[in-house]
């Protein structure tokens, strides 16, 4: 029993507002920590110098930090946490609303007044029976998409009214009305269920949501790769991605197995120093030959703001470099022939490590690409950040010794030098080739190269509707507002005509429902006959003889 | 006319033309306001000031318009493409609104001047973000970028509006408390008791269409003696006026000066601090947070003597929650074309890339918003001081994403 009584109890716990308005607290919360310290799914690097202490608040706080899972907020188990408390909260919030909300749009009429209105209302008086005038007011709501309820229908037992409006006026809900007592009228009402209706596709679209993304991260699949240009490039398949990150439901037989090569790359930038945004790159485009495994090679490009799609899969241009094709010779044997992808740094050099292990003892070099040095008065390379290879130049500093391949973990555009010895250094430009101590490097053409992301999302579709729902919803939630109106009619006694008030009421926005209920007002008036109270019509001017 | 030229005149359309007609048009409206109560005289000035002031308003929207264009043909793009087109578009975008939300939808056009005073202040900052006009880097350079950038920033701009109405909702309820017909505070619908002894039923009406029980809540003694059809309100007598005035300073001794002065400075500076971590050298970042931050503190002062001229709390309520509404439609759609956007150049759609974090961050603030205005015993006060807290944290998302972390995102680098 007190198993039951605690679900009961957390249960109830989890339907009230204030609990969903705490646990968007803690939500947001959370994403500003997230906003605040470096995400370690994001940028590891800076992760790794806020615990070393080189950025950040210190190594104290960046420990206690790590301790709390700060550097991972979406992947923290009490994000997990949260997440599953926001979920049955929401479902336990959504579950009576949605029977709630079926029983409005299936039961829910409109509850009569059972008094004349007392509050001042709009009057028209006119010739017309009292039917008559019944009849076209509910013509005009009908038109308008009000739900009506007729005083003369017969029906006069209370209606099954949804407990949406505990304000209610009207006198009527759950009880019988007197007919005796109750003026002639026609009730109507609107916006009951298309403003709360929207409210639960809005809130239902977060599992769709939540279904997206989970079932995203099972079948996705994304994967990077450099390719040079004019030089060969890479099929689909699992081996030959730089780095690959299949979902946990995406197997190698998933992979299509085209291949692409870079024909050629088009990079370009504000040259002129003095321009406005110099040095801005103006250009980024990969003209790719595409072979499907069976069918026609094709051309295609992939530029910046335009990925290829072959099958549903994504080709995006991410990052390029310049690629120098570099030799060593060791005592005439070449030990190393290849292209090198370097990449760029803050400072505009392109930079990256060979790494000979051919040769004995190891070669390494570190390598810096300088695209636009060009020669200056004394004959020496001027070095200038420029990115553009009209004058490019190749630095390289030249360690032997042990590279460790396969015994440290190490970058492979850095070289660990721990076991090694700088022989010396040497600058060249393409063509040339230098010696250092037996060993000559030889510098032969540069060329760029191009990183490829290949991704495979099969979520997309599914959060697109997603995120239809969470609008489409939202609008009406926000903007529709529940409003009643009553039309009641009287006869009046001498003159033998009707008069006839319009009353009613907005739980929200007050402010355009006036404006509403005089445009219904001024539409019944111009179909019973006479104009609305107040005009400077007198009142006893004939009815128009117009006629529906 | 060259690409200089039209970066020169873009230049002056910014400042001092626009700058000095939203001052200008924010402070006649602002005396217009003091014009509601008083003698036929008053009256007169007040109807003269108000159509300068509109005049002042179509004039400076119509420069700041045409600063945009100017700005925009001087680069051959749309100018969106920094903190500061930012800012000076979500400035034009929160005056345009407001104050035709303000005038046309609500009728309420005499609250203008507190949005422009917003939009003036907003645009002013913009300044401290100033950078030549330029073009715009390849990857930025897309049809969803103008598509995903102008939904959020006209959602900034509505989101500055509502939090005008919310600061003056707060302050409004706060005065309230001088008027003892009033009950509690945040209750959604004060009723209007009879007003001052001495006016006549229908007149009573129509003071109370005017929306406003301040002016001449009871206690005072005032005789209206004319009501006018913008619902100014006509006093003639001397011992009537003063009743008013010393109504009104009973109004303002409810908010506490000192707080208002403290509160708003510690706001400002938790937003107000990223120019000091990112200006050149901290004379100028320090030099920029104490102008923000003084220059809020006098916004707040100037609004905390107009409390007596305030519509009704459920007014000033209703206006911040449409705008809020509207506004964070706007920012929802904005978000997901974000992703969208993201999905186009990086491949990815969502990175938590510290601006996608921000933006996630403002939405939820403001949906807690929205939920606590739905929730029993949190509407009113407390609902608006969560109102406020998103809009700090929008503006602190805005600016820390863009100018203390350097994500995928932010213009500095790429
Ligand atoms: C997943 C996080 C949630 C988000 C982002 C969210 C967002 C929203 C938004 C933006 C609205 C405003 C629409 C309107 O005013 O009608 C709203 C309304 C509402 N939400 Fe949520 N919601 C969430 C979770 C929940 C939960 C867990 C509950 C249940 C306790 C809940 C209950 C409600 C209710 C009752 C309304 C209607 C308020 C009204 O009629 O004004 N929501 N929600």
């Amino acid at each position: 029993m007190f198993f039951v009584d605690s679900v009961m109890m957390g249960w109830r716990w989890l339907v009230r507002m204030r609990t969903a308005l705490m646990l968007l607290g803690v939500l947001g919360f959370m994403t500003a920590v997230a906003t605040a310290v470096p995400q370690a799914p994001n940028v590891p690097a800076t992760v790794d110098a806020w615990l070393a202490g080189d950025e950040g608040p210190g190594v104290a706080v960046a420990t206690v930090l790590a301790t709390i899972g700060a550097f991972d907020v979406y992947g923290s188990p009490a994000f997990v946490a949260l997440l599953l408390a926001l979920y049955l909260s929401l479902t336990a919030c959504l579950i009576p609303r949605i029977r709630a909300w079926v029983r409005l749009v299936r039961h829910s009429r409109p509850p009569l007044l059972r008094h004349a209105p007392s509050e001042a209302p709009r009057r028209i008086v006119t010739d017309r029976s009292p039917g008559d005038v019944l009849a076209a007011a509910d013509q005009v709501l009908d038109r308008r998409h009000w739900r009506t309820r007729r005083s003369d229908d017969g029906h006069f037992d209370g209606p099954a009214n949804g407990q949406l409006d505990a304000q209610s006026d009207a006198q009527s809900d759950g009880q019988a009305v007197e007919p005796a007592t109750a003026p002639m009228q026609v009730a109507a009402e609107k916006g009951h269920w298309s403003r709360e209706g929207g409210s639960l596709v809005f809130h239902v679209s977060f599992y769709v949501l939540l279904a997206a993304i989970v079932f995203g991260q099972l079948l996705t699949f994304e994967g990077q790769r450099g390719v040079i240009e004019g030089a060969p490039g890479f099929a689909d398949t699992e081996v030959s991605y730089w780095t690959y990150r299949p979902g946990r439901w995406f197997g190698p037989e998933d992979h299509a197995g085209w291949r692409l090569d870079l024909e050629q790359f088009h990079v370009d930038w504000i040259r002129d120093p003095h321009a406005p945004g110099a040095g801005q790159p103006t250009t980024f485009r990969s003209d790719v030959l595409i072979t499907p495994v069976d069918g026609e090679p094709f051309l295609a490009d992939v530029a910046g703001n335009r990925p290829l799609v072959i099958d549903g899969v994504k080709i995006h241009q991410l990052d390029w470099g310049y690629a120098p094709w570099i030799e060593i010779e060791v005592d005439g044997d070449v030990v190393h022939a290849g292209f090198l992808t370097t990449v760029v740094d803050d400072e505009g050099v392109f930079t990256g490590a060979v790494k000979a292990p051919a040769a004995d003892p190891d070669v390494g070099l570190e390598i810096e690409i300088f695209p636009y040095a060009p020669d200056g008065d004394d004959g020496l390379p001027r070095l200038t950040g420029a990115p553009w290879d009209e004058a490019p130049l190749l630095i390289f500093h030249q360690w032997r010794g042990d590279l460790q391949l396969g015994a440290t973990q190490q970058l492979i555009t850095e070289l660990d030098t721990e076991r090694m010895d700088l022989v010396g250094w040497g600058f060249m430009r393409p063509g040339q080739d230098v010696e250092l101590e037996n060993v000559t490097v030889r510098f032969v053409e540069l060329r760029r190269w191009v990183g490829f992301q290949v991704s495979y999302r099969p979520q997309i579709p599914w959060l697109l509707l997603a995120s239809a729902l969470l609008v489409g919803g939202l609008v009406p939630a926000l903007y529709a507002y529940r409003r009643r109106l009553w039309v009641t009619v009287r006869s009046d006694g001498d003159s033998r005509r009707t008069l006839i008030e319009v009353s009613g009421r907005a739980f929200q926005r007050q402010e355009i429902f006036e404006a509403e209920r005089d445009e219904i007002v001024e539409e019944l008036a111009s179909i019973v006959g006479d104009q609305p109270d107040g005009s400077p019509d007198p009142a006893g001017a004939p009815a128009s003889e117009e006629s529906r | 006319m060259t690409q200089q030229d039209l970066a020169a005149i873009s230049r002056v359309l910014y400042a001092p033309v626009t700058i000095g007609l939203y001052f200008t048009a924010a402070f006649v409206y602002l005396y217009a306001l003091t014009t509601t109560v008083g003698r036929a005289r008053d009256l007169r000035r007040g109807r003269l000031a108000r159509r300068v002031a509109a005049a002042a308003t179509i004039a400076g929207l119509t420069t700041h318009v045409a600063h945009e264009f100017a700005r925009g043909f001087a680069q051959d793009r749309l100018p969106l493409g920094n903190m500061f087109e930012v800012t000076s578009m979500m400035a034009l975008v929160g005056v345009a609104v407001g104050v035709g939300y303000l005038t046309f939808a609500r009728r309420r056009s005499d609250l203008n001047g507190f949005v422009l005073l917003a939009g003036a202040l907003v645009l002013g900052f913009a300044g401290f973000m100033y950078a030549e006009p330029g073009p715009l880097m390849p990857i930025l350079d897309t049809w969803w970028r103008p598509f995903h950038v102008s939904l959020l920033v006209s959602a900034m701009g509505i989101f500055t509006a509502a939090f005008v109405f919310h600061a003056l909702y707060l302050l409004r309820d706060s005065g309230d408390r001088a008027n003892p017909s009033d009950d509690a505070p945040g209750s959604d619908d004060p009723p209007h008791e009879p007003l001052a002894p001495g006016l006549g039923g229908s007149l009573a009406d129509r003071v109370d269409g005017r929306d406003d029980t301040l002016d001449v809540a009871a206690g005072a003694t005032a005789t209206a003696d004319a009501v006018d059809t913008d619902g100014a309100l006509r006093v003639d007598s001397d011992v009537a006026l003063k009743a008013v005035s010393a109504h009104h300073a009973a109004v303002r001794r409810q908010v506490s000066v000192w707080r208002l002065v403290v509160g708003t400075f510690a706001g400002a500076a938790s937003v107000s601090w990223v120019f000091i971590v990112s200006a050149d050298s901290s004379a100028a970042g320090w030099g920029r947070f104490m102008t923000i931050n003084l220059a809020l503190v006098a916004a707040a002062l100037v609004a905390w003597w107009f409390t007596p001229y305030l519509p009704s709390g459920a007014t000033l309520e209703g206006l911040a929650h449409r705008t809020i509404a509207f506004a964070f439609i706007l920012w929802t759609v904005g978000t997901i074309a974000g992703a969208m956007w993201a999905e186009q150049s990086w491949g990815r759609f969502w990175g938590w890339d510290p601006k996608e974090t921000g933006a996630l961050l403002t939405w939820i603030a403001y949906a807690g918003y929205l939920h606590a205005r739905a929730t029993r015993g949190v509407r009113g006060r407390p609902a608006a001081w969560i109102g406020i807290a998103a809009f700090v944290i929008l503006m602190g998302t805005y600016l820390i994403a863009n100018y203390v972390i350097v994500g995928l995102h932010s213009y500095a680098g790429l």
